[in-house]
């Protein structure tokens, strides 16, 4: 596997779309690359930051901010 | 990148950080910041206004006991989240059983109204984000079928196989749909990666 086909791979790799017989080759070329291998995998987590602001923002009850507030409390005083 | 920061506010990192170190009041922060992003991953994926908001509180509360696993090193803290909050997200729509539930849901609403990944930004968004409007601008350029298989891949967790099934189209064709979708999104958005 070249350096550009990992590229791609990897795009695909971190939207978990890679399937299992390719995550083999995957993995091996991961390993060949090394640090340039992880610096890439690094930037496409970027993809998932901008999957995500690419939706409107959806609002949720003021309920669940008090019950998760309430719950972080109760586990700091256990 | 998320909101613009009040003057004095502190950076999403400064609040992981203080988090790490067990501030409640830094997650009630980060909370009042990201949970309309992330609540809209999640009902993206699972269709459910309820176990949307049941799954936001515990997404938060994972947050909070796993910020120690956080890393700077290894990518932003909205990153981070927004990794977690689609896994958890996807693993509670499968565990709970309510793929078929969800399924039906989007076919519904799929031929009642297209369920278009990327809507039109209110003035109110486009005042909040110019990076927000750029990714939409970007996603919204792809043709409809790369739009579809990375929405499918994305926000209901599907395989290459399970892709082509779903939409009946053959399989080196969804993996194409894939790898072109993801790369113009990726080189659309490469003013915007140092701050992503």
């Amino acid at each position: 596997m070249n350096f550009e086909r990992f590229q791609n791979q990897s795009r695909l790799y971190v939207i978990g779309a890679l399937e299992p017989e390719e995550v083999e080759e995957f993995e091996r070329a991961r390993e060949k690359f090394g640090k340039k291998a992880e610096d890439f995998i690094t930037k496409c987590y970027a993809l998932h930051e901008a999957f995500a602001l690419s939706l409107r923002p959806a609002k949720s009850s003021d309920a669940i901010k008090e019950r998760l507030m309430a719950m972080v409390k109760a586990k700091k005083e256990s | 990148m998320g909101p613009p920061l009040k003057p004095g506010a502190p950076t999403d990192l400064e609040l992981m950080e203080r988090i790490q170190a067990s501030d409640a009041d830094a997650l009630s922060q980060l909370y009042d910041r990201y949970n309309g992003i992330l609540k809209a991953l999640i009902l993206r994926v699972i269709h459910n206004e309820a176990e949307a908001d049941d799954l936001l509180q515990e997404i938060f509360m994972e947050i909070w006991n796993q910020a120690k696993n956080f890393s700077a090193q290894k990518g932003k803290p909205l990153g981070w989240m927004v990794t977690l909050a689609r896994r958890r997200a996807i693993d509670g729509l499968r565990k709970k059983q309510a793929y078929a539930r969800a399924e039906e849901r989007l076919q519904n609403e799929t031929e009642q109204q297209p369920d278009a990944w990327v809507h039109n930004a209110t003035e109110e968004e486009i005042a909040l984000s110019d990076a927000r409007t750029l990714i939409r601008k970007v996603i919204s350029g792809l043709p409809p079928a790369q739009q579809q298989a990375i929405d499918l891949a994305f926000f209901r967790g599907m395989s290459q196989r399970e892709i082509a099934a779903k939409t009946n189209t053959p399989l080196g064709t969804v993996k194409t749909r894939l790898e072109l979708g993801l790369k113009k999104i990726y080189d659309g958005l490469k003013d915007l990666r140092d701050e992503l």
